[in-house]
């Protein structure tokens, strides 16, 4: 074991590399072997350095005054004022560049605010301005949802589309009907006739006839119009069609005839459910594509038997289409009161000529019997 | 520029004649820059007194930075002084609990806080062993200086203390190290 001394003189010899070769080796195996030792030998070496940089910085600074002391501070003053001036004369009445100077840092956060600022209004309008954008096209888009709603709900239920035309231009509603007798009543939807002043019917053929209405069923949605004791319509010996109360069948193939437009209009699809919208007893779900003025208009079977008439479609999906069942157009009929009818009962038949015809031959019978149903209204 | 029409040294001459403890050198080095130092601290309301301590304190700086490290300059010679400079007075300045936020700036300034950073631990180890030594008393402090710092020899040693011989000086240089040592630990473990 080396004695403390010892070993803190071989360091300072180490220190100052002044160990002999073979002090060194005997030092290093020492130092390698004995951790406090070599713990020992770092702090040394450690203090020693600090030692010798506080020598060095006093010294240093023994010097620096040295030269303070020698310097003559009255030049050193006058070149302090020259470089004042120089700097006055290099500023060119410098006020600017100082105050540039001094408030650049500030200068920069306010650049950099304003820069902000502005990308970010910039930023921000361009976005509202997107968005607002795309609002008003959502609008419109539902605008136009709207606009087909309510001519969609106008054959549902109460041709609001056309009765909000009608408050802009009084003019007509126009749906379809049909012959319930020979003798002139037709049947047709309530919601196309209500607050009539006066009801129109028109044939294929374009012949006119006044039409008043002889009954009107909110609850089923049917409207029996009677021909206004006009001469000239042609009373006819029999209709081509049967009606027919028993209920359909699923998949039953049915088409109709209508009104959408001017020209009448033929379409044909298949029963597709026994109930009506929202689980509507009173009528089947048909698969059919109709169209606004197709309300009113007979809904016939294979054989040429209606078995409902067209009164309305959901919005909300294709092709489903409702028609009232012909069971409740005789509930409406025999419910209508017998004075309206002045004794006329409507003969209606179950006989039915054209089971056994081809589709289009069916139909050139049929079309003689339906009938435009024109309502003139006043601005409400 | 006024400098280099008086001097023919460049920046790096004047490292080097630093490093080596050059006395001209630094005399040329610490004439050519306190103008400079002396013109920032005045206009920022310190005297020229400040100005040279702060001066001082700055070629301290630049001294044992080159001394110790391999100095590289990432700027000039004079941009350098001037931001550690700045730094420095900056700093006295808050001590001072005066608005030292902005300073009204002559030159460029260059990113000295790595160096300030070394420079403050270098502070903190100087004042300590300054401490140290002043507790430690005569004739220690002397006996260690002129072994640890003047490098004298032991042989000198014994003869200007006046030991017997020089085995009682080294017991003696033996046992006020040991005191320093134990001073300087007792602070500087802590940090």
């Amino acid at each position: 074991m080396i004695d403390n001394q010892k070993f803190t003189d071989w360091v300072d010899k180490w220190l100052r590399n002044e160990l002999t070769e073979t002090e060194r080796l005997e030092f290093e195996t020492l130092r390698r072997s004995d951790p406090v030792l070599a713990q020992r030998a770092r702090e040394q070496q450690q203090l020693v350095k600090a030692m010798k940089t506080y020598g060095q910085r006093t010294d240093f600074r023994a010097r620096l005054n040295r030269i303070q002391a020698s310097l003559d501070m009255d030049a050193v003053r006058e070149e302090v004022n020259q470089l004042s001036k120089v700097r006055k004369l290099h500023r060119n009445g410098g006020t600017v560049r100082q105050l540039w100077q001094t408030y650049r840092p500030i200068l920069a956060v306010a650049a950099t605010v304003a820069l902000i600022t502005t990308f970010g209004t910039l930023m921000l309008i361009r976005q509202y301005q997107s968005s607002h954008k795309q609002q008003e096209q959502y609008s419109m888009m539902r605008r136009d949802l709207q606009a087909i709603r309510r001519s969609q709900n106008a054959i549902l239920q109460d041709l609001n589309a056309r009765e909000r035309a009608l408050q802009i231009n009084p003019g007509q509603v126009a749906g379809s009907g049909f012959l319930l007798s020979p003798d002139g009543y037709l049947v047709t939807n309530t919601h196309i006739i209500q607050d009539a002043d006066s009801v129109y019917i028109q044939s294929t053929r374009g012949d006119i006839y006044k039409a008043k209405v002889v009954y009107a069923d909110r609850k089923y949605d049917l409207a029996i119009l009677q021909v206004h004791e006009d001469s000239a319509f042609r009373v006819k010996t029999v209709l081509p069609y049967g009606f027919e109360a028993a209920p359909s069948d699923l998949g039953e193939r049915v088409f109709t005839l209508g009104f959408p437009r001017e020209e009448i209009v033929y379409g044909e699809g298949y029963l597709s459910s026994q109930t009506g919208y929202r689980g509507d007893s009173t009528a089947y779900q048909v698969a059919i594509s109709v169209n606004p003025g197709n309300s009113g208009g007979p809904l016939l079977d294979e054989k040429g038997n209606v078995i409902g008439i067209i009164s309305g479609k959901q919005t909300s999906s294709e092709g489903a289409t409702f028609a009232i069942k012909t069971d409740y157009l005789f509930r409406a009929i025999s419910a209508i009161p017998t004075d309206s009818l002045k004794n006329n009962s409507i003969r209606m038949s179950r006989k039915n000529g054209l089971a056994k015809l081809a589709r289009k031959d069916q139909i050139k019978k049929i079309q003689e019997s339906v009938y435009m149903v024109k309502v003139f209204k006043h601005e409400k | 520029m006024t400098e280099s029409n008086r001097s023919h040294l460049s920046d790096d001459q004047l490292l080097a004649g630093l490093a080596n403890g050059s006395d001209t050198v630094l005399e040329e080095l610490y004439k050519r820059y306190f103008p400079m130092v002396m013109h920032l601290i005045l206009n920022n309301s310190g005297t020229e007194d400040d100005a040279k301590d702060i001066y001082q304190e700055t070629l301290i700086v630049l001294y044992e930075k080159v001394t110790t490290d391999s100095l590289e300059l990432h700027c000039q010679l004079k941009t350098y002084l001037y931001s550690v400079s700045r730094r420095l007075w900056l700093k006295q300045l808050s001590m001072r609990n005066r608005n030292g936020n902005s300073l009204l700036d002559t030159e460029g300034v260059a990113e000295v806080d790595d160096d300030l950073t070394d420079h403050e631990a270098r502070d903190r180890q100087f004042d300590l062993m300054a401490d140290s030594l002043d507790r430690l008393g005569e004739p220690c402090r002397t006996l260690l200086e002129d072994f640890y710092i003047h490098h004298l020899s032991m042989q000198d040693i014994t003869e200007k203390f006046g030991y017997t011989n020089a085995d009682n000086a080294k017991t003696q240089k033996y046992k006020c190290l040991m005191r320093l040592k134990r001073l300087f630990f007792s602070v500087f473990k802590e940090e």
